[in-house]
């Protein structure tokens, strides 16, 4: 190879191990799964010849889906929030706080992502089944005569996926407070602001950007996480990534399942954008 | 118009005290600087003046009333921060109407300060900018902008030039000097420059460790230092040893009148600056104590040389450069000797 050509094609020849490897296990899977959710379902096989709009039919006609994805938005914007609520005060400890609580605060927030998802949502179970340690406790100290339900429902999937999904908040948010010089809090005090004005005309607004992030970040994870509503949620509450791994798995119905995937994929991508387009606007003014 | 009065003002931090008991009283519309190297307590001093930190002892009175235990927003305060800490998601206009707006002013009358205050610093028309579009002389002026509109008791600056580069910084010096004057506001400057201190103050405070070491006009720091560490932090100086004996002080500059009240046998340090004396040619006929040109630095508008004394000490010269020497000339170096300035006895050497 001559000068000029490794000049031209040296850098093509960096990416290009990344660029295959997505290319062959993430893109061309994913076309796989759009042609797939137009095929005939098959009787006995994957899928049947020909192409049709049966399976999106079917998703539309049937209010129980519609349903479930709606269901799933939810659970996802409800967990969002309450990272959100939790994390932001966290994450400005972090950015803020002196430094021997930030390094032990960094493990901690850190430390849900240390353990496996199946095991850490086993421990949920332990904590918040009928006979687990949280109504035992409760009901050992005569609070409730009952147990709550805290399994089995989207209370229970929304109290795990914060657990698991507070970090992708907390890290964010952090580094967007540490990118604002502490001294424009300080310039708003000598202006007459006190603490709580200061943070909420400076610091918050400018924290924005991380929280954007943080927020797209949970949502979306949310909406595709599946061993954890599957655990929690059993066979009372299911999100959509559960249903469409019943689908594929269970009822092997690879069309119909593609086409769930693909109705998913698409709603929360929708309810992503209109979020980073109001947050963006609201950055603005 | 505002007299600030600061009594007996300790901070610590508790690895021993940061400010160790200063008093300054700063009278009306009087600009004065804390000037010290780093670490010195000016800043520490400042942040306690404006309430970011709590004093551990002492009194801070704004016309006699006690603030110590006023919470930032509650002091009046105008502040302009070393990096100007201007909000960079809000408008120049934004950013100067912020504490009018906090101030629960009417938006006619915050429309109406903002155009003032704009055409003060000479940036009308920069209203609508965000700061990330203004040079730093000009966040500068902003800054200065946002703390004066609001109309506080004092001004507070703290090394307000130092992101500056060095030709800004001057005419800074100059423009925030002239409108501190038109405006007639108390100000307290910290700096660690001292050419910053001694062209804008009334009176500088210089600072080390913690305490003050000398509060006084910038003549009086500059050629009456209190002792040797003002004076070497002020500007250069060259050190002459002189003992005292018989009424008279004999240095290697001839006899002086002894000044101070110190012991015959004493040996003292004396300050005799650069500037002070003149370098003159060994065939000229007047007096002065012949020196031999060890090097000399041109610069424009003065030359500096390095001189050595026929007892090997060296004596540094500033001296316009109407007439230059070569180096290796012999000179003749003319002191006046009311140019030296009795800063103290070499210690061990008290009688």
């Amino acid at each position: 190879m001559n000068v000029a050509a490794k000049k031209r094609f040296g850098p093509l020849l960096l990416i290009a191990p990344a660029a295959i490897l997505i290319g062959v296990f993430l893109v061309l899977p994913y076309l796989n799964i759009v042609v797939m959710s137009f095929r005939m379902p098959g009787q006995g096989t994957p899928y049947g010849p020909g192409f049709t709009l049966v399976n999106y039919g079917k998703f539309f006609s049937d209010i129980f889906y519609i349903q479930q994805v709606a269901n799933t938005l939810w659970i996802g914007f409800v967990t969002t929030l309450a990272c959100l609520i939790l994390g932001y005060p966290v994450a400005w400890q972090l950015a803020r706080g002196n430094s021997a609580f930030r390094a032990m605060g960094y493990g901690l927030v850190l430390s849900p992502l240390l353990v496996g998802i199946v095991i850490r949502s086993y421990g949920w179970t332990i904590l918040l089944g009928n006979n687990g340690l949280i109504n035992r406790t409760l009901m050992g100290w005569g609070i409730i005569d009952g147990p709550l339900p805290l399994m089995y429902n989207a209370l229970g999937i929304v109290i795990a996926l914060v657990h698991v999904f507070l970090p992708f908040m907390i890290l964010p948010i952090m580094s967007a407070i540490q990118g604002i010089d502490p001294s424009l809090e300080a310039a708003a005090r000598s202006l007459g602001a006190s603490k709580a004005t200061a943070f909420r005309r400076i610091t918050l607004p400018l924290s924005l950007p991380g929280i954007q992030a943080g927020s797209i970040l949970v949502f979306v994870l949310s909406l595709s996480a599946y061993v954890t509503p599957s655990l929690i949620g059993g066979l009372r509450v299911k999100t959509m990534a559960v249903t469409v791994v019943d689908a594929l798995i269970d009822t092997f119905q690879w069309p119909f399942g593609s086409a769930l995937a693909l109705m998913l994929s698409v709603t929360g991508a929708i309810v992503v954008v209109v979020f980073g387009r109001l947050t963006v606007m609201k950055w603005k003014a | 118009m505002t007299e600030v009065s600061i009594e007996k003002l300790t901070k610590d931090y508790g690895q021993g005290p940061a400010v160790n008991g200063i008093s300054i009283r700063i009278a009306e519309g009087e600009f004065i600087s804390l000037l010290g190297p780093s670490g010195c307590g000016k800043t520490t001093t400042l942040k306690m003046i404006a309430g970011f930190e709590d004093a551990t002892e002492g009194a801070i009175r704004f016309d006699g009333r006690d603030v110590v235990h006023v919470p930032v927003e509650k002091r009046d305060i105008g502040m302009v921060f070393q990096n100007y800490a201007l909000f960079p998601h809000m408008t120049v206009e934004k950013n100067l109407a912020f504490g009018l707006e906090m101030r629960k002013i009417s938006k006619a009358e915050i429309r109406e300060r903002i155009t003032k205050v704009l055409d003060m610093v000479q940036l009308a028309g920069y209203a609508e900018r965000y700061p990330r579009q203004l040079s730093g002389g000009q966040q500068q002026r902003v800054a200065l902008a946002r703390a004066l509109v609001i109309e506080p008791k004092i001004l507070l600056l703290d090394e307000p030039l130092a992101n500056l580069d060095a030709k800004l910084r001057e005419e800074m010096r100059v423009f925030i000097r002239d409108l501190q004057r038109r405006v007639g506001i108390t100000t307290v400057y910290v700096t660690h420059d001292q050419a910053e201190a001694m062209t804008m103050s009334d009176r500088v405070v210089v600072m080390f460790g913690g305490r003050i070491a000398q509060i006084g006009t910038p003549s009086d720091i500059y050629e009456r230092p209190s002792n040797l560490e003002v004076a070497e932090f002020v500007g250069q100086v060259n050190i002459i040893r002189g003992k005292v004996g018989s009424g008279t002080i004999s240095t290697p500059f001839g006899n002086l009148p002894a000044a101070g009240a110190y012991a015959d046998g004493t040996e003292i340090m004396l300050a005799l600056r650069p500037e002070a004396v003149e370098l003159l040619p060994v065939n000229s006929g007047t007096s002065g104590v012949p020196a031999k040109v060890r090097s000399s630095y041109y610069s424009g508008s003065l030359v500096d040389y390095r001189l050595d004394l026929a007892d090997g000490a060296t004596v540094n010269v500033q001296t316009f450069p109407r007439t230059r020497f070569a180096d290796g000339d012999e000179v003749l170096i003319h002191a006046p000797v009311d140019r030296f300035w009795p800063l103290g006895p070499i210690r061990g050497t008290e009688a």
